[in-house]
């Protein structure tokens, strides 16, 4: 027979028939384990799901025609620009069109938009009433509400005439032609209330059908984009953008970009932090029930030595057994911490996460490590003991 | 005699229950660290949040939006009513005072520059306010605009610069302005020579506007002592159900909601205090920052709680794990107790006693190194103190004895099953 | 040359004399029992001879090599190679089968072998007992895999403490019908004991009191 099947046998037999002390320090190292990977996952996935959580704050880029573009931000442009940032990053996407219409003689902003789009770039939009669901209904802002004197399930008549309104905001401005001289008047239905504390509330919202309809065809002014991403890759597609020429000039909310890596960099810190002193308290706890499992076995010890065991093979095996744990320990605690991993994301942030595969060999490795260092010390305090002294029953 | 025995123990077995106490040490600092941050992650997290900027605004009651369309149509501002700047200390003075942490006043104008008409914003920089209640502090935008890069120059320090002016980037470039530079600005009412200290690029619309202190734009304005708005930075609780029914009508709360609430930092419930205080005005929270900020602190929380009872599930498991192996490590001196004919309950109450001194004795000393390691991620995280919490006391006392009892009393079971003579003869 | 010789040799531990200028030789083959009280030193002298130990004075010639003067690392080699120990609590890896118990000592001295493992628990009688762990197996049956464990790497010099201390009357006598056939065999035996009867197979015994050789009592009558 092989030394090294002995070895192994030796090995095992410890691990299977004093099931119960192994299974102690097992749980250690798995609990350990479990933390490890755990957390490592949970850090890794913290900017990705609290990324998800900043867009409650709405659109971080913004689309407007660059200045030599004669046409404007047709639909086509856009599309064009929108290829160049990856669908997945896209959490959502509102071109506007303003234009000025009268109700009543009195000049109002509408805004034609992708009301769908606009849910996922201003989710903090404040609702009184229903979202329109069809063409002829409006949204309309808190305060122009109140000036008007109108609530939900009310009508507006609105009027567009080119010559009317002087439209100093948007010269470029080419409608229809078939509308240029008529005055265009229509009546919407309010289905919702705006409240959003900022300038939203002043204006009033309409599908883009609608307001191609009022005020006839046009490029938009203005597109609204929210993407999950850092800020280095929102630089990166501005830069890209810029560079393509697309007669499209990306630029970044700061105060949304800005603030979101701030509070990011901190909460990911926190969570840094928080995972080593948690792993160096776990490990520091793996190391002692180790010595402690070892330390009993110090007879054992002495009897090996008495039978002619040299301290390095007694360390090798002890360590053996230790790393052996380690790994299983290890393997364990990798997949109940992926569990752990996924509870919490699936409680916090109502998304799953998916395994990383490194995660698992790394974890492993990292338990092996610390177990066998945490055999190392005991076993190499307890080899020095005299096996005599050990032996004749301390 | 039994005290005797348990500090022969304590005294003469030193190596095991240094351990032991050490194990629980751990344990007991990682509770009471991941508490604590657990308890004030909140409230840390709203301070960072506050990069947002403001999330309340306060306007004058009838400010019309007709303000905003006749901007647009490019005609002169005609604003109807304003807030008295003398007002806005009293902002200072709401219940939840403590809640606010910025404020700044605005007033906008238009004036003209070499010709061309740029809108001219006055606010507070960094103003110095003493407050009735003898509270002093700095109050202004440079709080409320953290994300604002300054590209040239520095931020406008009033007392330094009273004469000083800022002026957004895209406005620079078109106006060929730069920091150091001296402007004049020129309205119907006044003229102004003011020196360029900072140009911000703030990536929004006031990229082509200029921001000056308060007062020069009064003068520019002939509006005396008026503004036209404040935001305030407040610390806000999250929204709940109570805080929904209320921002749609206090009124309708009966008068125990009606005090929970008010008595809650729920952004409603300061824009209420901040219209009692000052009567003309409206005050309403920011949705865009006050929802997300909201969203943002739960989900931080709830992440927290659930690390820290993984932490917690773990430092129990690795403190019982131990006293379980150092308690069936003494097999053979419970033996030969039970042989010398001790009662059961006599050796458990030696042992359980034994390890409870121990674990009380780590757990005070776990206590002080979780403040610090508390203390060390508030102070590397948040560059600031984490507070600590006297209810973490009790829980952590609770929660070591809780584990160090479930972690003996199985063991000692065992040993008090086996027969005394197997144990003695080592089997 | 002699096996094994004490030459005058010391063990001081502080004020105490566990061993004082002990001399004693044993030949190869022989049957020698080392008896005396608690405390006369037979113990020490023991870890001196087994190389768990080593003396403050003196030189200890086993096979004409000064084990005195060794350090700790040498002393295990020596140990391995030439000494088998039995120990009074047996001393048994409670995790292996008797078998693998018998496989440990191999494991260190050379190669483990299953086939030899199992002759040496034959010739305790226990071949039969071979898959059982310690404690499944009597205190005299244990005390048969811890000689058989002795025996397996055919050591010089086979060394008991107390053999027999922990066993009752009839496993007593099949311990002593082991070193019986051991001694035939032409192994040279070491035991320690405080029991006469035990004392009284050997060839000789050797009476230890207060660190110091008593008497010395060659056995005549071989049983």
């Amino acid at each position: 027979m092989k030394k090294r099947t002995m070895f192994f046998r030796m090995i095992t037999a410890s691990l299977i028939r004093r099931r119960s002390r192994m299974f102690i320090a097992l749980l250690a190292i798995a609990v350990g384990a479990t933390i490890l990977s755990g957390l490592t996952t949970i850090y890794y996935d913290v900017p990705r799901q609290m990324g998800e959580q900043f867009r409650n704050y709405g659109a971080n880029m913004i689309f407007m025609a660059s200045a030599l573009n004669e046409e404007g931000l047709t639909s086509d442009i856009l599309e064009q620009g929108l290829t160049q940032i990856p669908d997945s990053k896209i959490v959502g996407c509102a071109p506007y069109r303003y234009e000025t219409v009268t109700i009543n003689n009195q000049p109002v902003i509408v805004a034609g938009t992708d009301l769908q789009g606009v849910s996922k770039t201003s989710p903090y939009w404040f609702v009184d009433g229903e979202w329109p669901s069809s063409n002829g209904q409006i949204l309309i802002g808190k305060q122009i509400a109140e000036t008007l004197s109108c609530g939900i399930g009310d009508t507006l008549l609105m009027t567009y005439s080119e010559e009317a309104i002087e439209n100093p905001e948007q010269p470029d401005e080419v409608p229809d032609r078939g509308l240029n001289a008529d005055a265009v008047n229509i009546e919407f239905t309010i289905t919702g209330i705006l409240d959003t504390g900022g300038n939203e509330e002043s204006y009033i919202f309409m599908s883009l059908e609608d307001i191609s309809e009022l005020t006839g065809e046009g490029p938009y002014d203005v597109c609204e984009l929210s993407v999950s991403a850092s800020s280095e890759e929102l630089t990166g597609y501005v830069d890209n953008i810029t560079s393509r020429d697309l007669g499209i000039t990306p630029r970044l909310v700061k105060r949304v970009t800005q603030s979101e890596t701030t509070v990011l960099t901190k909460l990911q810190s926190l969570v840094f932090l928080v995972t080593i002193v948690v792993l160096m308290l776990m490990m520091i706890c793996v190391a002692t029930t180790m010595m402690a499992v070892v330390t009993e076995r110090r007879k054992e010890i002495g009897l090996r030595k008495a039978l002619g065991a040299s301290d390095r093979s007694i360390v090798v095996e002890f360590m053996g057994e230790g790393m052996m744990l380690g790994a299983v320990g290890g393997l364990i605690g990798s997949f109940m911490g992926f569990a752990f991993a996924q509870a919490v994301s699936v409680n916090v942030f109502n998304s799953t996460i998916t395994l990383r595969p490194i995660l698992v060999p790394i974890t492993i490795v990292a338990s092996v490590i610390v177990t066998g260092i945490a055999c190392l010390i005991p076993v190499r305090r307890t080899t020095e003991v005299n096996p005599a002294l050990v032996l004749k029953g301390e | 005699m039994f005290l005797r025995m348990v500090k022969g123990a304590l005294t003469r077995q030193k190596g095991k229950m240094v351990m032991i106490a050490f194990t629980i040490l751990l344990g007991a600092s990682l509770a009471t660290a991941m508490l604590n941050i657990m308890f004030d992650v909140g409230d840390k997290v709203n301070q960072e949040l506050k990069a947002y900027g403001a999330n309340i605004i306060v306007k004058p009651k009838d400010n019309s939006v007709l303000e905003d369309l006749y901007e647009v149509d490019g005609e002169d501002e005609i604003q109807s009513s304003y807030l008295q700047e003398n007002e806005i200390g009293k902002i200072k003075t709401i219940f939840w005072t403590y809640s606010i942490v910025d404020f700044a006043p605005f007033l906008e104008t238009t004036a003209d520059v070499n010709g061309t008409a740029v809108t001219v914003t006055g606010s507070w920089f960094n103003h110095h306010l003493s407050l009735p209640s003898g509270e002093e502090l700095d109050a202004g935008i440079v709080g409320l605009r953290s994300w604002w890069d300054i590209e040239d120059g520095q931020w406008l320090d009033e007392k330094v610069n009273p004469d000083g002016i800022m002026v957004g980037t895209t406005l620079a470039q078109t106006l060929g302005i730069r920091a150091g530079d001296r402007i004049t600005l020129t309205t119907d009412n006044a003229s102004k020579n003011l020196l360029v200290v900072g140009i911000y690029n703030s990536g929004a619309d006031d990229d082509d506007q200029m921001i000056t202190n308060l007062d020069i734009v009064q003068e520019l304005a002939n509006t005396g002592d008026l503004i036209s708005s404040i935001e305030v930075s407040a610390l806000t609780s999250p929204d709940d159900e109570l805080a929904q029914k209320a921002a749609r009508d206090p009124m309708s709360l009966s008068v125990s909601e009606y005090e929970v609430w008010y008595c809650t930092a729920y952004v409603s419930s300061i824009c209420y205090q901040i219209q009692e205080v000052i009567p003309d005005a409206v005050a309403s929270p920011v949705r865009q920052v006050a929802d997300s900020e909201g969203a943002i602190m739960e989900k931080t929380q709830l992440l927290m709680i659930l690390i820290t009872i993984l932490s917690l599930l773990g430092s129990a498991l690795g403190i019982s794990n131990l006293v379980t192996a150092s308690v069936m490590e003494r097999s053979n001196e419970i033996g030969l107790l039970k042989a010398i004919g001790a009662k059961d309950g006599a050796v458990s109450s030696l042992v359980l006693t034994e390890i409870l001194i121990t674990a009380v004795i780590g757990g005070i000393a776990g206590y002080f190194v979780g403040y610090g390691f508390a203390q060390i991620i508030g102070k590397s995280v948040f560059d600031s103190s984490i507070e600590m919490k006297p209810i973490v006391i009790p829980i952590v006392s609770v929660l070591i004895i809780l584990v160090t009892l479930a972690g003996s009393i199985p063991a000692i079971r065992m040993l008090l099953k086996m027969k005394p003579a197997e144990v003695l003869h080592g089997r | 040359m002699s096996l094994l010789e004490l030459k005058d040799v010391s063990k001081i531990y502080g004020p105490l004399k566990a061993l004082d200028k002990v001399s004693l030789t044993v030949e190869e083959g022989e049957w020698v029992a080392i008896m005396g009280p608690s405390g006369s030193g037979k113990s020490t002298m023991m870890n001196i001879i087994s190389c768990l130990d080593t003396p403050t004075e003196g030189q200890v010639l086993l096979d004409g090599v000064d084990i005195a003067k060794e350090n700790s690392k040498r002393l295990t080699e020596i140990r391995r190679d030439k000494i088998g120990l039995i120990f009074q609590q047996f001393h048994l890896v409670n995790y292996l089968t008797a078998l693998e118990n018998v496989m440990v000592a191999q494991y260190y001295h050379s190669m483990p072998d299953e086939a030899e493992a199992m002759e040496a628990l034959e010739m305790v009688g226990l071949k039969d007992r071979a898959k059982h762990l310690p404690a499944q197996l009597s205190g005299g049956e244990q005390q048969r895999v811890c000689i058989a464990r002795a025996l397996t790497n055919h050591p010089e010099i086979m060394l008991a403490d107390e053999p027999t201390g922990n066993l009752d009357e009839a496993n007593e006598n099949i311990v002593l019908d082991l070193f019986r056939q051991l001694h035939k065999a032409g192994t040279t035996l070491i035991v320690v004991t405080h029991d006469p009867e035990v004392a009284d197979v050997a060839g000789r015994t050797i009476i230890l009191e207060h660190g110091k050789i008593k008497k010395e009592v060659i056995n005549s009558k071989e049983k």
